[in-house]
Order: C-alpha cells, then sequence, then structure tokens
C-alpha cells in the first residue's frame, strides 16, 4: 500500500475556473497525503519535472495527478517505480460541468465533484502497490498449425522475426487447399489473367530456412501450459514428438459447405457439382468446351439462414474465375450466373467487368428447382428479380458457389488440456474470434492466433497477409510475456491476480467465469492460475463471492474505498448522489468524448473506471447503498452476438450478476430501480448527458436512499 | 405463377452487340438508370411500362416482351442515364441496336412508317417536297455554298419544312450575314442528316441518307459545317466520321459566340425579358455544350437570366429526341409540361433553347400548359432581335 502521496493538482485547460483550487486541496490535505502542489500547466517541461522532482526529494512511492482524463498525454505521466493516478479533473469535472455564480447550487455541486474526484483517487492509490513483473523465461519457439498459404507465410514471417518455427500439416505435403486449386485469383493489378499460384516457390523458402521444422502427414495431439511454456505433442503417425512452444498460429484453414445439404438445388443430381468440384475437374482437365450451357448458382447455402448465414467472401470471385475456364475454352458457351449481389471488392471489380464483356448472363434472383430433364440436359427454374418473373434454363452442368466453414467448427484440432474445454469457444458460426473489431487474430486463447481463412472467410491473397499478421502477434505475446507484460488489450500490465487459497471455497464461478480460460482447476476445483494466459480483466475478480481474488494495483477493498471517500450529503440537503461504475474500455472513453464535444453533465454522479464490468463485485452495489448513494448506474459494453466488450463478455456477466442484486436490495429495503445496467459504445457519447438525467430523474421520484446518516 | 417461365435465347443478347449495343452485357443491374429516367417524372401508361433496365436485360437474355411501342420506343435517347451510369454502359446504343433489328426484320411501329418513307422518297422525315427545302430563305438572299464559301450552313429538315421552325433558319442566316461569315447553303439536293432516324432503329436508311449527303458534301468541296440542330451536329460530329465523312461542324450558337466574342456582331437593343434557358440533350449532353448559349444570351443587354431547377448535365428532355416527335404522347406523359411548369414558377418571359425539335415539344406543351405572354424562342431569334 502507498504510503508517501504526493498529490499535483493542474489548472491549466481551464479546468482552475470552475471551481475553488484551494477547496481541493484543503479535500486532498484532509485525506493525510504528503505534499499537494498546484501547478499551471502540470504536463509542460516544468510541470512533469516538479512532480519527479517530488518524487526523488520526498521519497514519494505513488502521485495522484489531478489533470486530465488518463486517457490523454499518457506517455507524458509516465514516473518510474511509483503508482501513478490520473485524476480526472478536467474531462471528469471542467469541462463537462459549469460555474454559474448566479447559481449557487451549481457552484457547490461542481465544487463537490471536483473535491470527491480527488478524495477518490487518493484513497485509490492508498489502496494500491506498485506491482512487481513476473518474468518468464521463453522457449522463443512458435507453432504454426496448418501448412497452406496462410501457414507458410505466418511461418516465414516468425522465423524472420527471429522464432524458431514448428510447422505442422496434416497432408503428406505443403500447400493445404491450394494444392486443390488450378489457377488463382489474380494478386497484382493486372488482372489479364488468372495465374498458377507458386506453391513450390514458397514450400521451398521454408525448405531453405533452417529456423523452420515441418512435420508432415501430422496433428496436435495435445496442448498443455500456457504461453511461453507450452507442452506440445505432435501425432505423426504412431511417432509422438515433443515440443515446447511460446505460442500458436492456428493456420487450419477451412472446409467447403457441406453440398449434400443442398439437394434443393440439385445437388445429389447427374451434372449438378460444387465450385471446388469444378475447379478440380479444371485442373484435370475435365471440363468439356462443347457444353452449351452452364448455370453457376451463387450463395448456395450461404446467406441462407438455413445454411451458413455469413458471406463466404469467396465464391462470386471463383465463379467468375469459372466462367473465365468455359470462355476461353469455347466463348459460345452461354454461361449464367444467378445471384443475390455480385460481391467483388478491390480489384475484382475489374475481374467482374472482364467477365461481364464476355458475354455472362448475370440473373439477379434465385434458382427454385433443378431437375433433370431430356437428353441429359438439366431444367433450372429460377427467379428472376429484375424481370418478375421465372426464368427457366436448360443447362449441360450446373454449378453451385458453395461457400467456407473453418476448421475449427466441430473439430477437433488443438486437444487443449485446459478446465474450459479442449478447442477454442465457438462463436461466430465457428470462426474463433476473441474481439473481431479491435483485436483481429485473438482468439479467446491467449497465445493461439488465427489467421487465414480460419479466421475468417477470406482469399489467398489475404490469407497470405493475414499469415504475417498473426505471426506478429504470436512474435509479440513471446516478447510481453517474457518481460511478464500483458498482452492486448492491457498491453504492458505488470499485474496478475493473487488469490488467497486458505478463504477459497473452490466454488469453481472464476474458473468458469474466466473469459481465456486462464484458470485451471485440480480435482477439488480449486483454481490453479496460469499466469502467462491472464489478460488482467479481472472477472474472476468480479467472481469471487469471497473477495480473495485481488491484483496489486486493483482490488475489491481499493473499489471499496474509493467509494467510502466521497462525501455523502445527509438527505435534507437534496444533493442526491450516484456511482457511476464505467468500463474503462468504451464508457470511459465515452465520457471523454462527451466532454471533448462540451456536453454537460449532471454534478452528482462520481464515476469509477473499472478494467472492464466483469470485474464488478457485488460488495461494492452493497457498500455504495448502505452509505446512503441513492443510485448506482453501470456503464458497460454491449452484450450479446455482436458484443463489444474488449474481454469478450465481461458486461454479459455483470448483467448476470446482477439479477442477483435483488436479495441485497431485498435486504436493504430498497427500490430495485436505483440500479441501472447500462450498454454504450464508444459513439454513444452524445447519449450519455439524457442517460444521467434521465436516471436522476427516476431517483428523485424515489427520494432519498434512507440509509444516509 | 403469373405466366409460364420465359426461356432466354442468349444469341439474341450477342446479335445486339454486334448490332452496336457493344455495352448490354456491362449492366450490373443497380438501377440508376432507371431512377434518373425522365419517364420517372410522369405518370401514365408508358412510365409503368418502360424501365430501361429491365428492357436492356431482356435484350442480355433474349427473352421476348419488350417490343411494344411503349417499352422499345419508349426512350427518348436523352442521355442523362448515360452520362450516370457507374459501368460505362451506353443504354442509347443498346436500345438502338435493339430497334434495329426490328425495323430490319420489316417491324416498324406505325408512326414510324411514313417517317420512314418520306426520308426515302423525299429526304426529309416530313413530308416535305425535295423542291421547296430551301423555301425558308426566300427573300433573304441567303448565298449559295460555292467553292469559295467557308462554311455550310446545314438547316435541318425541321426548320425547312415546320412553318415556326422556318424562323429559327432565318434568324440564323440574318445574324450570320450580319457577321459577316463566308457561309452558304447547299439546297434542294441536301438530305435529312438521318441522326433520328438511325435512333429509331432506320439504319439502313440512316446508311442511304449518311452516303448522300458525305459524297454531296464531298463534290462540293465542303469543309466546314454550321449546323443549325444539335441533333445534325452530333451525328455530323461522331458517326459520318465512321462513314469517311469527315468534316469540321460547329453549332450555330458556337459560331454567335465567336462573332461576339471577336466583336463582329453587338447585341444592343433592350428585350426586358426574363429568359430561362432549356438545355437540349443533344447539344448539352450528347456534345457537351453548356457555357456557350449561356455566354450568347448574357450578351444581350438587359436581359434576365434564370436557370430551371433542372439544367446542365441534369436538363430534362423535351421528349422530341430518339424518334418520339413522331409519337404521340398522351397527355400528364409530356416532358414538355415539366419544362413549361418550371418557366411558369419561375415567372419567365421567355424559354430559350437552341434545338428545332425541342421548340416544337415545348410550344405545343406551353399551349397547353403554359401562360399567354411565355414565348418559346430560339436563341437565334432572341439574338436577331437584339441586333
Amino acid at each position: 500500500m502507498a504510503e508517501k502521496i504526493g498529490c499535483f493538482l493542474c489548472s491549466g485547460c481551464g479546468i482552475g475556473e470552475k471551481f475553488e483550487m484551494d477547496d481541493v486541496v484543503e479535500a486532498a490535505e484532509e485525506l493525510g497525503v504528503s505534499l499537494v502542489e498546484t501547478h499551471e500547466t502540470l504536463c509542460s517541461k516544468a510541470g512533469l519535472e516538479l512532480i519527479q522532482g517530488k518524487i526523488d526529494s520526498d521519497g514519494l512511492d505513488a502521485v495522484v495527478i489531478g489533470a486530465c482524463s488518463g486517457r490523454d498525454k499518457t506517455a507524458l505521466f509516465q514516473f518510474p517505480n511509483v503508482f501513478v493516478e490520473r485524476s480526472n479533473l478536467r474531462e471528469g469535472v471542467a469541462w463537462t460541468h459549469d460555474k454559474d455564480d448566479e447559481d449557487d447550487d451549481d457552484e457547490v455541486a461542481t465544487q463537490e465533484l471536483a473535491n470527491d474526484v480527488i478524495r477518490m483517487s487518493i484513497a485509490k492509490a492508498k489502496s494500491a502497490k506498485l506491482p512487481k513483473p513476473q518474468t518468464n523465461e521463453m522457449t522463443d519457439r512458435i507453432v504454426v498449425i496448418g501448412g497452406g498459404p496462410t501457414g507458410i507465410s505466418a511461418a516465414l514471417s516468425a522465423a524472420e522475426a527471429g522464432k524458431e518455427v514448428v510447422l505442422v500439416e496434416k497432408e503428406d505435403k505443403l500447400g493445404g487447399f491450394a494444392n486443390k486449386l488450378f489457377k488463382v485469383f489474380p494478386r497484382d493489378y493486372d488482372i489479364a489473367a488468372y495465374e498458377k499460384i507458386d506453391l513450390d516457390g514458397m514450400i521451398a523458402k521454408i525448405e531453405a530456412n533452417d529456423k523452420i521444422t515441418v512435420h508432415l502427414s501430422a496433428e496436435i495431439g495435445r496442448i498443455v501450459g500456457a504461453p511461453g511454456k507450452f507442452d506440445v505433442t505432435i501425432n505423426k503417425g504412431s511417432d509422438k514428438i515433443e515440443v515446447k512452444a511460446d505460442s500458436f498460429v492456428l493456420a487450419a484453414g477451412w472446409k467447403p459447405y457441406d453440398a449434400t445439404k443442398l439437394s434443393h438445388l440439385g445437388y445429389g443430381k447427374p451434372n449438378v457439382i460444387t465450385n471446388i468440384e469444378f475447379e478440380q475437374m479444371a485442373k484435370e482437365g475435365k471440363i468439356s468446351g462443347d457444353l452449351e450451357s452452364v448455370v453457376f448458382v451463387q450463395c448456395a447455402g450461404s446467406r441462407d439462414d438455413d445454411h451458413l448465414p455469413y458471406c463466404s467472401n469467396v465464391c462470386c470471385g471463383a465463379s467468375l474465375k469459372h466462367v473465365t475456364y468455359l470462355k476461353e475454352m469455347n466463348p459460345e458457351i452461354a454461361t449464367y450466373v444467378i445471384y443475390k449481389d455480385i460481391r467483388a471488392p478491390g480489384h475484382y471489380e475489374e475481374v467482374y467487368k472482364k467477365v461481364q464483356k464476355l458475354g455472362t448472363l448475370f440473373v439477379k434472383g434465385e434458382v427454385q428447382d433443378v431437375d433433370e430433364g431430356d437428353e441429359g440436359k438439366l431444367n433450372v427454374m429460377a427467379t428472376d428479380a429484375l424481370l418478375g418473373e421465372d426464368l427457366f434454363i436448360e443447362a449441360d452442368l450446373v454449378v453451385l458457389a458453395t461457400g467456407l466453414v473453418p476448421t475449427t467448427l466441430d473439430a477437433e484440432l488443438l486437444h487443449l488440456e485446459y478446465r474450459q474445454g479442449p478447442e477454442l469457444p465457438q462463436r461466430d458460426y465457428g470462426f474463433p474470434n476473441s474481439h473481431f473489431i479491435c483485436f483481429p487474430y485473438e482468439t479467446q486463447r491467449t497465445g493461439i492466433y488465427a489467421a487465414g481463412a480460419v479466421r475468417m472467410p477470406m482469399d489467398i491473397a489475404q490469407a497470405i497477409d493475414d499469415g504475417a499478421g498473426a505471426a506478429a502477434k504470436a512474435v509479440q505475446v513471446s516478447e510481453l510475456v517474457r518481460e511478464g507484460k500483458a498482452t492486448h488489450p492491457r498491453v504492458g500490465d505488470f499485474s496478475l491476480p493473487d488469490i488467497n487459497f486458505k478463504r477459497c471455497t473452490s466454488c469453481k464461478r472464476c474458473t468458469e467465469e474466466c473469459p481465456f480460460g486462464a484458470l485451471d482447476e485440480d480435482e477439488k476445483g480449486t483454481p490453479l492460475p496460469n499466469p502467462t494466459r491472464c489478460r488482467r480483466c479481472g472477472t474472476c475478480m468480479g467472481a469471487c463471492p469471497e473477495r480473495v481474488i485481488t491484483f496489486e494495483n486493483y482490488s475489491v477493498p481499493m473499489i471499496g474505498n474509493m467509494i467510502k471517500a466521497m462525501e455523502v450529503p445527509d438527505e435534507f440537503e437534496e444533493r442526491p448522489r450516484v456511482l457511476v461504475l464505467a468500463c474503462e474500455n468504451d464508457a470511459i472513453a465515452a465520457l471523454d468524448m462527451a466532454a471533448h464535444n462540451g456536453l454537460k453533465l449532471n454534478p452528482y454522479f462520481r464515476v469509477i473506471p473499472l478494467r472492464c464490468l466483469g470485474s464488478m463485485n457485488l460488495v461494492w452495489i452493497a457498500d455504495a447503498l448502505a452509505k446512503g448513494i441513492d443510485g448506482i448506474m453501470l456503464m458497460g459494453c454491449k452484450f450479446g452476438d455482436d458484443y463489444q466488450c474488449h474481454f469478450v463478455k465481461g458486461s454479459e456477466l455483470a448483467n448476470v450478476r446482477m439479477t442477483k442484486v435483488q436479495e441485497t436490495l431485498d435486504r436493504l429495503m430498497l427500490e430495485s430501480e436505483r440500479i441501472r445496467f447500462e450498454q454504450i459504445g464508444i459513439n454513444d457519447y452524445d447519449k450519455i448527458p439524457a442517460m444521467w438525467e434521465d436516471f436522476a430523474e427516476k431517483l428523485e421520484e424515489l427520494g432519498p436512499n434512507p440509509y444516509k446518516e | 405463377m403469373p405466366d409460364e417461365p420465359k426461356m432466354p435465347i442468349p444469341e439474341l443478347g450477342d446479335a445486339v452487340v454486334e448490332s452496336g449495343g457493344s455495352t448490354l452485357y456491362q449492366c450490373m443491374q443497380c438501377g440508376l438508370c432507371v431512377t434518373s429516367c425522365p419517364w420517372r417524372l410522369v405518370e401514365g401508361e408508358i412510365s409503368e411500362e418502360f424501365n430501361t433496365r429491365k428492357l436492356q436485360h431482356m435484350g442480355q437474355l433474349g427473352v421476348e416482351g419488350y417490343e411494344s411501342d411503349n417499352i422499345l420506343y419508349a426512350c427518348t435517347t436523352c442521355g442523362i442515364c448515360k452520362i450516370r451510369c457507374p459501368r460505362e454502359v451506353n443504354p442509347i446504343e443498346n436500345i438502338r441496336a435493339l430497334r434495329s433489328m426490328l425495323v430490319g426484320e420489316g417491324s416498324v411501329p406505325n408512326a414510324y412508317k411514313p417517317v420512314i418513307g418520306s426520308l426515302s422518297s423525299n429526304g426529309n422525315p416530313w413530308q416535305g417536297d425535295p423542291k421547296t427545302r430551301t423555301d425558308w430563305a426566300k427573300d433573304l438572299d441567303v448565298p449559295e455554298f460555292t467553292e469559295e464559301t467557308e462554311y455550310l450552313l446545314f438547316v435541318c429538315c425541321t426548320s425547312c419544312y415546320d412553318a415556326r421552325s422556318k424562323k429559327i433558319a432565318r434568324a440564323i442566316a440574318s445574324i450570320l450575314k450580319k457577321g459577316g461569315v463566308s457561309f452558304g447553303i447547299i439546297g434542294n439536293e441536301e438530305k435529312c442528316c438521318g441522326e433520328s432516324v438511325r435512333k429509331l432503329g432506320g439504319e439502313e436508311t440512316f446508311q442511304e441518307l449518311a452516303g448522300h449527303n458525305i459524297e454531296l458534301f464531298k463534290s462540293k468541296g465542303v469543309k466546314k459545317i454550321i449546323t443549325t440542330s444539335p441533333h445534325c451536329l452530333y451525328t455530323f460530329r461522331y458517326e459520318y466520321p465512321e462513314l469517311d465523312g469527315e468534316f469540321e461542324v460547329m453549332h450555330y450558337t458556337q459560331m454567335i459566340e465567336k462573332l461576339i466574342e471577336e466583336g463582329k456582331i453587338k447585341p444592343a437593343n433592350d428585350l426586358n425579358k426574363k429568359v430561362i434557358f432549356h438545355d437540349p440533350c443533344y447539344l448539352g449532353r450528347h456534345n457537351e455544350i453548356y457555357t456557350t448559349p449561356r455566354n450568347v444570351l448574357d450578351a444581350i443587354p438587359s436581359l434576365e437570366r434564370e436557370e430551371m431547377d433542372r439544367f446542365g448535365k441534369d436538363s430534362i428532355c423535351c421528349q422530341g429526341g430518339g424518334g418520339r416527335i413522331w409519337m404521340e404522347t398522351n397527355p400528364g406523359e409530356r416532358f414538355g409540361d415539366l419544362r413549361i411548369n418550371d418557366a411558369v414558377a419561375k415567372s419567365a418571359n421567355v424559354v430559350a433553347t437552341a434545338c428545332p425539335y425541342c421548340t416544337i415539344m415545348l410550344d405545343a406543351s406551353n399551349m397547353s400548359v403554359g401562360k399567354e405572354d411565355l414565348e418559346i424562342l430560339d436563341i437565334a431569334e432572341l439574338i436577331d432581335q437584339s441586333l
């Protein structure tokens, strides 16, 4: 716990104009800090030197900087070996509140807010300790699973970054699905011709690299451990190869959607084939130039709620490619493409235009029936949205453009010996994303990074880039873990959860709720931490009913002390108090945005940033209500299918916990409306003033919390 | 299912391409042509039936049902879809090719039979006696084109035979004379330029007319041509060269602009009128002449010039192009009404234009929906009044 705290207050950026700084100084001094200094511009060279000078001369172990939001000027306010708490007087007070000299209430409210903001920060600093890094010995080895273009690219990139690479491929040669392709999409802006992919060249680079070991006809048998200390068993026939590794690139690719489910499009009838089958026939020279008419059916089982709801990205391009195969053989072949939308982004647009000019007939519509007709022909019935009528097409061949399914879907690939199961959690149709928008490549298992078509539908050119991207993440985790630092999103955080096992009841809440499977458990259910898997979200801390999980710089008592540091006026003064527990990833950012956009906020709300709402412990709610705080608002990320939580399900868990808060309220005989859960994204900043006002009105209706002193 | 399913005949699409619809397959079916089309601005039978995108799609697939007057022959070739198309499709050429295939088979809409007949026998679409082609120039002392003449003044058939339109030809000739331009007319040997008959699908007729004119012009030693109609301008500029007829062509408004700039004529008489300019499709979108007519009008003293709500590239067609001038359009579906309403709303005294078709179509609309004190005048008439 910090003992010598220096408090530094900045009056720049208009902060000093909205309240009496002397009052804030007094509030800080009352809490027994070692020193309080004020400055006109703390972020200036002189200001920073003042802070560092006082740290050195007074032997401070923590500094509270009352200035701008902690999201701003992060690079400037760095002081080694002391705990730094940024107290948000600028966005949190000065920029979101007015000082109206005519209105005493307003003036008092803003002053009280500023005083509370600094009190809460001091309480936090008092409860905090500077975490000591737990460094790790690393193996400097990365295992790449899958030897297609993605895996090859990842292996080469990781090796180039200096890591040893073990490349595991289940087939007897490298190349993956690309081995099956006749030609690949053009990758240059010169789209004159489809190319044959240079797999041999790529494989030769792998073979020539002495940092890369390749295991063919091999699969992962077992993965035990955590980043920096994975024990990997590779099964190669009856051989078992044991490898130690820091991290993984999962480049296991895709499989075609099961066309036997597409009997309504004629699959199973003669001359109805998939695009994959067409490609293979083309490679083997088995497509006849004597065909008269070929129908391509786009979105065959894609963008279809009964099959794959998503767009597989490459099927439009594949059919455009297949049309050119046919037209190059014989321009007289009538080619029909029946589509929902042609999706041809980037330079595929040029391919699309080229194929149009070949006289391809594009029909926006849907195939209704494919039946066997006379003389081996197929009778295709389709709607034509543009004509508003049905079309009847006699075809020699019907090609179903089926979509991509990640190999992770319902598969046994990784065989993780993790308490939360042997494979990656299945979200988003089996694609192993953890946070698709903000953190590509991340899975829900720290140290395992997905790349290529297993991550999302993509073409070879994208997959090659993707392999390099995921390799960079695998290298990064190796370097961060070596120093004891967290990976995304709390990059560089040294703190780790500390479990007081003496008081642990082995209830398994933490081991179940950890979004990243960081905690295994023994036979009794007691958690077995794997520190290098931890992302420091604090979900375990929020889950623990015994409150035995703490971080050195983030704990249940710390937030509890911050709540206690607030001054709650007695009920007769009509100045309510509302506690806001806000996620620092989106809600805090949104609050800052509100300030930057000049929005004004209710002055009775007190904001405490949380690492994630998943770390919210119910005891805070009870503490706050018992103290006489009138209402509590939780501001977390959107949850559900398109969740925004950086830790996958923190806000969702907090919401579940809130359903249990009713007990507490009943015990205290308080109304459930005193607690509100708001889902908020960073771009919802403009909604905050009304959101707060609405809650304030409701609380006024309910009247003061009877527990006020 | 309302009807029997349609069976595509892909060969038809290929035939359209061969007949000049070279961009037929480039359509990505976005529908911008449909929403841009002026038929969307009116309500009625044709507006309900005619759909540029659908028509072209039928052409691609070779399915039947597009051959009626209301569908295949609705397009006025105004070109707004062509300049807006994100895929560089030229619907005008595609529709022209579809029409030419039908006309080639002898299937001509009734309204066009006399037109094509008159073009073959008289060399003009208006049943006019070829001997009276130059009657418009009576008493004007318009010189005949000789080898010493610099410019051929090519007068549109409409201004040769239509009583109202003759005045435009007279005004143009008068201005050229006042400006001291070396010009002359060939006279009765000339035939129609063929622009409109080609658009309505009369490819063979067009080839005959153009061939005749090119030979005639060459035999007379024509190098430079001033046209009175932007339609003639278009075909001389863009279509005759393919038939080995290369001439330096300009629209008369361009000559007037030049004469004013060079100080050879000076509009001096006050007109005290509020004039609103209607961009003819063939002057604007097809020949990209937008500022010239405005500069010419602005040279007239005390003329207050106003713009329509839609002008320049967005101008709305008068409905006279693409052969529509010879087709009947029901009241309520006439584009000219939209222009007159716009002019009335802006309290204009004159709608000025620079195309004989526009003058006819706007005059007709002015009579039905316009106001008595609103006049439709050609720019040449305004300039001539001011000189």
